[in-house]
């Protein structure tokens, strides 16, 4: 898949990334109304999704992400094997199904503490209309690649962003257009999910 | 320059009546800084961000073209076209080049200033284009017919049932009026919109230099779809929008969410730079190529506003539109009566400078001046300033309308002729007044005393005063101070003038009153007229001059403001005047600032707990021109017999500022009446102020809406604990 940076945990300085921004990023991405599950391995995190699928009654899914990780490979091997469940990841066929798709899943780079935001690579179209189309998006987050602030979320990305699509997704997409009163779901996804997955306290590395 | 023939009165006066509205911005005003400053918590020096990203802003200015030239280099180095559009048509003129070359038939559009500002999307239509909002406020004013009332939320101005009705209309089915309903039917309705459009067409909030990126923040997906699925996506960019590093992003990322909305950030921020892959369908096949992409640099005013050295400030603008959300004229009546496209004190320079002069003659008023909008700006714009030097341009080029020139230049600038009016006004008002108030006016001036009392023109004034005053002038007094008082202490409210004469002799001063003073000219200076106001100013000096002080004090924070720092402007490029001005500026002080140094060196300040519970109105000009609020807190919390409570949004705007409060009843008094329930709501039964010109408002208001609480200054405070 095309994307802006091809390794961008290669990139992280311990200066900028650590573990132990995640309870900040926690608080806020929950008052942004992100969905957030904490786990202790790939395995965990499967099972999570499953449980996400059924409850959303899904039987369309759209997935990106397994050419760069084996692990998420492995859950859409899974997912694949479900019964009366399609998921599509090739780009094409994401093209095509999308807009019809139930769930979208996708992996997100890094987190922001100070503002509750997944930094998101969609340089391809696939994994912007994966986050986007669907009515739930599900992000795969390592929860110990964290940054404290904006500014640090941009030193980071200065270095490497010289061409393409990305950004940051701070939980479902919202309005108040209407009397002011919040409402969520509009132009993408009303729910946002993030399985933020710890692999230092064991599980599958 | 286009002329303006709207009635804004009427126009005013529809907003002013319209309940929907005016609930709706009511509630907004009252959780909107209480949102912000949560957002802000976890920002550790806001100030220091926000003098960041200024200097960043200035630096851009600074260096326009140069940066614009790099944008342009990066843009075009990763594929994508650029093109610089010096006005709407000229843009207007490329994009229909664009759609025909690309055979685009259908457009989405994510909201974009910029294109409102030139109207583009009447045009796209005009031009045979399928084109839709996709903003669903912006979506909802636009099946309206309406313009947008308020930057970041288009549609406050509807309620829930009106939103209903047009949606209804829209969609030939009956729509209920249920919120999430609505918007899940939008949803539906526009997500086809997205799918099948030719061209997306989004603004951007910045637009990065070393490498030719934009960024978008949106909450509800729009522009960050926009981006997403169709095969061309053109850009449309202000100048001052451009950066240098994507760096400079975070600090933009910082504030804009912060103030914009309230929130730490938006659901999304999409970053494109260049021409992106996509994936769409090709003769029947799926195909994935890079897509067609336009920059369109647009200037339309924007490249004269950065040459200019005072206007260029404006620059300063993120787009948050928080300066509405404090105003208190803007949360009176929303953003329609603004006439163009921006509302608000910076819409009124945006529009000024982006559109017509015409309209800003329109609406150039409605800025009272208060300063709520410098104090959250993020680029700390003085848009106040700047809309004095727009007008101030103004009346340059086009003159006064006769009458006010008249009164300027014949009554204002004459001391004799001023005083004289005044002293015949003090005889011809006697058949209304009852004690110290005018309760009732007749005729077209009824208006002006309907909710409030106006303050009746003294019997003595101070001058008249003076000669008994200086009597009782301490010997061997250690400095000498030469008081201003300014018209309203000096006409109308000389009680307290000389109150705070005897609070200053009782502190060991010689006060002497120069004779030869008068109106220290503001209102001229407001009103754009510099030269007339230099006149006066400089009479006001020689007088001081003269007398040899060595302070000058005023009980007026306005005057005092004036004399200190509106004096030294005015003469700054003066050089037979400056020195000399900025030497007795020097020497001016605030009254109550003035006695709060000496009382706390005197071992006064002592707070103590008396009876008579006491508010404080903090004056605009003295808190956020003069930066006083402490001081005068200290004195009444020490003042015995009084005990000091705070109000509700005491540094609120009491709805006088000079001459708005008279020339804008409508608008002046409900700004009043709210500040009556705060300070009934505090349980005070005196309210003190620091300004004359607020007591005379809130004072009259007192008086028809409250008569059991009484307005005092200071420094009549003060004097009452004289021994």
């Amino acid at each position: 898949m095309k994307k802006v940076c091809t390794n961008w945990a290669a990139t992280f300085t311990s200066d900028l990334v650590s573990a132990k921004y995640w309870n900040e990023f926690k608080q806020n991405a929950t008052n942004a109304a992100a969905e957030i599950h904490e786990v202790n391995s790939w395995a965990e995190a499967q099972a999570k999704v499953l449980e996400l699928i059924a409850e959303q009654k899904a039987t369309k899914i759209c997935g990106v992400g397994h050419e760069e990780n084996a692990e998420v490979a492995k859950i859409y091997e899974t997912i694949s094997g479900l019964e009366g469940v399609t998921l599509h990841t090739d780009k094409f066929e994401i093209a095509e199904h999308a807009e019809q798709s139930h769930v979208g899943i996708s992996c997100a780079e890094f987190h922001i503490a100070e503002t509750g935001s997944v930094c998101v690579d969609t340089k391809s179209f696939e994994a912007r209309v994966t986050s986007m189309l669907p009515e739930m998006h599900i992000v795969f987050l390592n929860k110990n690649h964290g940054v404290n602030t904006v500014e640090d979320a941009f030193k980071i990305i200065s270095p490497v962003f010289t061409s393409g699509h990305m950004g940051f997704i701070t939980g479902p997409s919202r309005t108040a257009d209407i009397e002011r009163v919040l409402t969520i779901g509009v132009h993408g996804p009303g729910r946002f999910v993030i399985i933020a997955i710890d692999e230092t306290n064991g599980g599958a590395a | 320059m286009a002329e303006n023939n709207r009635n804004i009165r009427k126009e005013i006066d529809t907003k002013l009546n319209d309940p929907v509205l005016r609930g709706a911005l009511a509630r907004f005003a009252e959780q909107y800084p209480v949102a912000r400053l949560k957002a802000y918590e976890n920002v550790e020096d806001v100030d220091g961000l926000r003098n960041s990203f200024k200097a960043m802003k200035v630096d851009v200015v600074e260096h326009l073209e140069e940066i614009a030239d790099k944008f342009e280099a990066s843009v075009k180095a990763r594929g994508a076209h650029f093109y610089r559009a010096k006005d709407g048509a000229a843009l207007k003129e490329y994009l229909n080049k664009v759609c025909k070359e690309n055979n685009v038939k259908r457009i989405i559009k994510s909201k974009s200033m910029a294109t409102e500002e030139i109207h583009l999307n009447e045009y796209l239509k005009e031009e045979g284009y399928h084109v839709m909002e996709t903003d669903m406020g912006e979506w909802i004013i636009s099946i309206a017919g309406h313009k947008p009332s308020h930057m970041v939320m288009p549609a406050i101005h509807l309620s829930k049932e009106q939103c209903a009705e047009y949606f209804s209309k829209e969609l030939g089915r009956k729509i209920e009026p249920v919120i999430y309903d609505m918007i899940q039917t939008a949803r539906k309705n526009l997500r086809s919109e997205f799918i099948e459009a030719d061209m997306g067409i989004t603004g951007a909030n910045f637009g990065i230099a070393e490498n030719g990126a934009i960024g978008l923040v949106t909450n509800e997906g729009n522009a960050r779809l926009a981006t997403t699925m169709p095969r061309v996506h053109v850009v449309v960019i202000g100048y001052e929008k451009l950066i240098r590093n994507t760096q400079d992003a975070a600090k933009i990322l910082r504030l804009l969410p912060r103030n914009g909305t309230g929130q730490r950030m938006t659901s999304y921020m999409t970053m494109v730079d260049g021409a992106t892959p996509i994936i769409h369908k090709k003769d029947g096949q799926w195909v994935e190529e890079d897509r067609v992409c336009h920059v369109i640099l647009l200037d339309n005013g924007r490249l004269e506003a950065a040459k200019d050295p005072v206007l260029k400030e404006v620059y300063h603008c993120v787009r948050c539109a928080s300066c509405l959300n404090v105003c208190p004229v803007y949360t009176l009546v929303g953003g329609h009566v603004y006439g163009h496209i921006y509302a608000g004190g910076v819409g009124a320079i945006l529009t000024a400078l982006l559109h017509s002069m015409g309209d800003f003659e329109k609406i150039n008023e409605l800025c009272i001046g208060c300063r709520k909008c410098v104090e959250i700006c993020p680029g700390k714009m003085a848009i106040p300033d700047l809309i004095d030097e727009l007008r101030a341009r103004n009346v340059k080029q086009k003159g006064l309308p006769f009458m006010v020139s008249a009164v300027f230049e014949n009554v204002l600038s004459s001391r004799k002729v001023f005083h004289t009016l005044l002293r015949a006004a003090s005889l011809a008002q006697k058949p209304f007044t009852s004690g110290k108030m005018i309760r009732h006016l007749p005729l077209f001036f009824a208006g002006l005393s309907k909710d409030r009392s106006l303050p009746a023109v003294a019997e003595t004034p101070l001058r008249d005063r003076m000669a008994n005053l200086v009597k009782k002038n301490k010997p061997n007094a250690k400095k000498r101070i030469a008081f201003f008082s300014g018209c309203n202490t000096d006409f109308v409210f000389p009680d307290t003038g000389e109150n705070a004469i005897k609070v200053l002799q009782d502190l060991g001063y010689e006060v002497v009153f120069p004779e030869d003073q008068s109106c220290c000219g503001k209102p001229i200076i407001g009103m754009g007229d510099r030269e007339t106001a230099k006149n006066v100013a400089i009479r006001n000096i020689e007088a001081f001059e003269e007398a040899k002080p060595d302070y000058i004090i005023s009980t007026c924070p306005t005057c005092t403001e004036t004399w200190h720092k509106t004096y030294v402007e005015l003469f700054a490029d003066d050089p037979k005047w400056k020195d000399r001005v900025e030497k007795i500026a020097h020497k001016v002080r605030e009254f109550t600032s003035f006695v709060a140094a000496d009382y706390e060196k005197l071992g006064r300040l002592n707070p103590t707990k008396g009876n008579e519970k006491v508010t404080y109105h903090d004056s605009c000009h003295m808190r956020r021109g003069l930066g006083v609020h402490e001081q005068p807190r200290k004195l009444l919390e020490a003042a015995p017999g009084y005990e000091f409570v705070e109000m509700h949004n005491c540094d609120k705007c009491c709805g006088m500022a000079g001459a708005f409060g008279v020339k804008y009843v409508e608008l002046s008094m409900p700004i009043l009446k709210d500040k009556i329930k705060n300070i009934q709501e505090s349980g005070a039964t005196t309210v003190a102020v620091a300004c004359p010109a607020c007591m005379m408002q809130i004072g009259g208001g007192l008086d028809k809406q409250a008569q059991g609480i009484k307005v005092k200054h200071v420094a009549d405070i003060l004097a009452e604990n004289l021994k």
